[in-house]
């Protein structure tokens, strides 16, 4: 009896030790701050999305804090979500409890973000995301919730007709992993590219420890003439397909005639990996290092700078998504409402990623967040004006 | 590795410690006020569920069954699908999901009834892996990846002369998965006291002399598993409603090696040994969150260490520090006479 | 038609020789000692990531980080034995260290995850792009490599279990331990051997297999499952059963591939798995008695 009194006891004062500790926050030393969590992926498969987050942020932070806006200097807390539904929503409530943030970024994964909305509005707190595409995050209507990336219906639509009407694809076999994200774009592809007359000669969703794509590969090549094949994954699988569709002469990297349409997730880098193999890939991508307004060129040389590499999409967007609160800031935004309705009212926000402009349900409606690229023979970008 | 019998404290009362430990259980929610802490300590619970039928399986009747999650997920889908997609109130839908998950271990037992050791840990993953990949990519019935989203929490228990209780209320909902992790401790705990726990041990320690001696072992397998998985099916059913998201990958085969952990480093062949080792890995994570990716390093090395050095894990730890303990307390005489 | 149906067969020999190398180490460890070694993928995957930092940071030739790759592989199995399993022996519980090497393969993936990060590396080989072409068939140069390497390691074990006095040891231990040390064998030194070839295979198989995979630390444990499923089908312990159950199931991966698709894969192998257990568990190519079943 002894031993279980002391050992409860004793966990009760572990608990407590660890929650006095982690709660404790050291008082800011200036008042005015605005406090925006960053709910990221950390650790896990998709930890390099938090870590790419994190250095955008930060030359964010350098920026605007040297002189801060509208009397206020801004100030990230980071928290672990890792891309997942329960870490992510016990992360979300950990932020909420102990650092009482007024604006809250993140996730990266669709699941996540669905996850933790209702824990941002439970609690009025926006939630500002740039890296999830699936519909649900902004179709039914979320006051809480804001997103500056195009969702993966405006992508979805768009490419399609674009394939349809600028590369008058006929035919086209679609390649995506099995997530929430893969299956959702390539659906809205082929809902787009049948209504216009186009025809879907395979739909293949593989699972994300295949590894081996020549099976794959060897099954399109099968099929006859195909036109376009719209592949939505991440590098690591998409560098593996490219090169087996290549190997496998369906696309024109190989000597076929296909040409790959992808999406935002592959980064700029993606190319000098492939080697030939990606030569005349399509696609959209949520950051155009070849942009050529003043904005875009000043993040590159600062980014450069700072550390050492060219940005990718994922330093881009949340570079942006700072930019944006400090934006909402200096127009007299000052705390979780306030901002809230800043947010709302957005009409011409000016990104690295493009502008900014939120619709009814809070989803930024502008279109030349879709930037077109095209992969070209010394695998250098070419601009589509596409857009 | 585990104590064979407990004969020496069955003599002991044993209801001062359970209300001892409802004391505690009680209280937690009411010293931990944010819903942070309550969230944690829902998953506490969920995850003790989880441990226990595990050790149910394997500290007691031996049968190195790694296929868990399975059935975590089996009660998870099964009593969701039934709430949102033919509207069942949640109790029916909950009781199906018990029940459904404690078939499928009762299956996988039947069928790997001549299987042992090994072979019957590879037969148990392979069925783990097989509900995952149905989960997955049976997107009509499951919507695999795309996930099930809003599911409610338990609808409110109305009470004569009370209000009606809340389950959106993180403290409520923490005592009602508390008080059935409770119940199936419980249940467990005199199951294994009986004859039928002596049984289940004759299995483990020897499943040719125990046919020998004219136990049915197949049958008495048949019902550990189907004991053990049912109880991981409520875990799952509890899971959903609290989190309000269904995707597949929450029951993917790395949770079975997690809550096997749990069973591993609390104490396997104890009833609270798991809970233990449930409630240390579920709150260690959360308490390490500063340190990243190492945290699961920490856990990799914990139970290849625990298993090396203590294999009775903390149970056994915490025993010989009582005998040591009692060693020190009692004169020099009277030690040696022990 | 023919054409792609030939194609698939050829890929599915490709994935299946790529299985083999990574099962052949289990089956070794298994048919010697009766144990699984769950961190078994996780050799592999540090001997891919071994090769490709001696290419592709320190300039190394693909020959000299195989062989790397292999020195890394055995070192760590020598250690998995001298740490877990010879301590563990003694104890007679065979479900201890199966789970001390899940707590090792947990250790080594997230050690690895902190030190290399999880963006995939891009391993390349001098071979990896080069196709080989005839009639309408195709393979790469680096697949032809992974199959001659396979055939080659099983052609060696062949041998040198048949017909060197280590390897007849070692079949005498795997038969019955205590009478092998009856007749003069040490089994714990020959189990350490084991150990260290099997490991040794199974680092060299990741250096061939890395640029092929996609590259993180989890590399080996999307092979790993199938791997077992592979021994068991083959026969636990059983070298040819092995192989034949390998390249079933890289056929059955491609043909899948072909008709159905690539997410039916698993269940279509796992099904087979738990088919065999319930029908025929000593394996395909029954060779020897198991007191397990």
């Amino acid at each position: 009896m002894g031993i279980m009194r002391s050992g409860a006891s004793a966990t009760l004062a572990a608990c407590a030790a660890a929650l006095a500790i982690g709660g404790a926050n050291p008082a800011p030393a200036a008042d005015n701050i605005i406090k925006i969590g960053a709910l990221l992926p950390m650790s896990g498969p998709g930890s390099y999305f938090g870590a790419q987050d994190k250095q955008g942020i930060e030359l964010a932070l350098d920026d605007i804090n040297r002189t801060g806006v509208n009397g206020y200097k801004l100030e990230v807390q980071y928290e672990d979500s890792a891309c997942s539904p329960l870490p992510a929503t016990q992360a979300a409530k950990r932020l909420i409890e102990q650092y009482k943030p007024d604006v809250v970024i993140g996730e990266e994964c669709s699941d996540a973000t669905l996850a933790i909305m209702p824990v941002m509005a439970q609690s009025k707190v926006p939630l500002l995301n740039a890296g999830s595409s699936s519909i649900k995050i902004t179709d039914p209507g979320n006051p809480w919730t804001f997103r500056i990336m195009p969702n993966e219906v405006m992508q979805g639509v768009d490419i399609a007709t674009n394939a349809y009407k600028r590369l008058d694809a006929r035919s086209a076999v679609l390649l995506y992993e099995n997530t929430n994200a893969g299956i959702g774009n390539a659906k809205v592809f082929n809902e787009t590219f049948t209504s216009l007359g186009g025809k879907i000669l395979a739909d293949i969703g593989f699972g994300r420890d295949v590894n081996d794509f020549t099976a794959i590969a060897t099954r399109i090549a099968g099929l006859g003439k195909v036109d376009v094949i719209p592949t939505y994954t991440l590098e690591g699988q998409g560098l593996k397909i490219t090169q087996a569709l290549a190997q496998a002469g369906v696309t024109k990297g190989g000597g076929g005639q296909a040409i790959q349409l992808g999406t935002i997730w592959l980064p700029f880098g993606f190319e000098q990996k492939a080697g030939k193999a990606a030569l005349g890939y399509i696609r959209i991508v949520q950051f155009d290092p070849t942009d050529e307004r003043g904005n875009v060129r000043n993040f590159i040389t600062a980014f450069k700078m700072k550390f050492n590499q060219g940005p990718t999409h994922l330093n881009a967007h949340a570079y942006d998504q700072i930019g944006l609160i400090a934006d909402v800031v200096h127009r007299g935004a000052k705390d979780a409402q306030s901002i809230r309705d800043g947010l709302a009212a957005t009409k011409s926000f000016s990104g690295v990623t493009g502008s900014v402009e939120f619709d009814g349900k809070n989803q930024n409606v502008k279109m030349d967040t879709i930037h077109y690229m095209e992969t070209l023979d010394d695998l250098s970008w070419k601009a589509l004006p596409w857009n | 590795m585990s104590d064979p019998a407990p004969d020496a404290r069955t003599h002991r009362p044993r209801w001062p410690w359970y209300a001892a430990a409802a004391l505690i259980v009680a209280l937690l929610p009411l010293v931990f006020t944010d819903s942070y802490w309550r969230t944690n300590l829902i998953v506490c619970a969920i995850n003790v569920l989880l441990a226990i039928g595990l050790d149910f399986i394997l500290g007691f009747a031996g049968q190195l069954n790694l296929g868990q999650s399975a059935f975590y997920g089996l009660g998870a889908y099964v009593s969701t699908l039934l709430i949102m997609q033919l509207g069942l109130p949640f109790w029916l839908a909950f009781a199906c999901g018990v029940a459904f998950a404690g078939l499928a271990g009762m299956v996988l037992s039947l069928f790997a009834a001549r299987l042992r050791g090994h072979y019957l840990a590879i037969a148990s993953l392979g069925f783990a892996v097989i509900t995952y990949q149905v989960l997955l990519n049976w997107i009509g019935l499951t919507q695999g990846p795309l996930g099930i989203y809003a599911i409610p929490p338990p609808p409110p228990l109305a009470l004569p002369l009370l209000a009606p209780i809340e389950f959106t209320d993180l403290k409520n909902l923490f005592y009602l998965v508390a008080a059935f992790a409770f119940a199936a401790y419980g249940l467990l705990d005199q199951l294994v006291r009986s004859p039928i726990g002596e049984t289940l041990l004759a299995i483990r320690e020897d499943e040719v002399s125990a046919a020998s001696l004219g136990i049915d072992c197949r049958a008495w397998k048949v019902f550990a598993f189907g004991i053990g998985s049912a109880v991981a099916g409520m875990a799952g059913c509890f899971y959903a409603g609290f989190v309000g998201t269904l995707v597949p990958d929450a029951f993917f085969i790395t949770e079975s090696f997690t809550i096997l952990a749990m069973v591993v480093i609390g104490g396997m062949g104890t009833l609270i040994g798991p809970v233990a080792g449930a409630i240390l890995l579920t709150i260690l994570p959360e308490l390490l969150r500063g340190l990243g990716d190492a945290r699961l390093i920490v856990y990799g090395v914990a139970l290849t260490l625990v298993v090396l050095f203590i294999p009775g894990g903390m149970v056994q730890a915490a025993r010989a520090l009582v005998v040591r303990a009692r060693r020190l307390m009692s004169s020099p005489a009277a030690s040696v006479g022990r | 038609m023919l054409t792609v149906v030939l194609q698939q067969a050829m890929n599915g020999l490709v994935v299946g020789s790529l299985y083999v190398l990574v099962a052949l180490g289990l089956t070794l460890i298994y048919g010697i000692l009766v144990q699984i070694n769950f961190a078994h993928a996780d050799v592999v995957t540090l001997g891919a990531f071994a090769a490709y930092f001696l290419m592709h940071r320190f300039g190394g030739g693909y020959i000299a980080a195989i062989v790397l790759a292999f020195v890394v592989g055995g070192a760590l199995g020598w250690l998995t034995n001298a740490a877990i399993f010879s301590p563990l022996r003694e104890r007679g519980n065979e479900l201890l260290p199966l789970i001390a090497t899940i707590g090792l393969s947990v250790t080594l993936e997230n050690a690895m995850l902190a030190a290399f990060g999880p963006i995939p590396y891009a391993f390349d080989t001098p071979y990896s792009n080069d196709v080989l072409r005839l009639g309408g068939i195709f393979i790469t140069v680096q697949n032809l490599l992974i199959v001659a390497v396979s055939a080659g390691a099983i052609g060696l074990l062949y041998a040198f279990l048949k017909f060197t006095f280590m390897g007849k040891a070692l079949r005498a231990v795997s038969q019955d331990r205590e009478t092998a040390g009856l007749v003069g064998i040490n089994p714990n030194q020959l189990i350490m051997v084991t150990f260290v070839i099997a490991s040794a295979l199974a680092g060299m198989g990741g250096a061939m297999l890395g640029p092929v995979l996609v590259l993180t630390p989890f590399a080996g444990t999307s092979v790993i499952l199938k791997a077992f499923a592979i021994v068991i089908i083959g026969g636990f312990g059983n070298v040819e059963g092995t192989i034949i159950a390998g390249l079933i199931i890289g056929l059955i991966e491609s043909y899948t591939t072909q008709f159905l698709n690539p997410g039916w894969i698993d269940i279509v192998v796992f099904a087979i798995l738990l088919a065999m257990l319930a029908l025929r568990p000593t394996g395909l190519v029954a060779e020897r008695r198991e007191e397990n079943v």
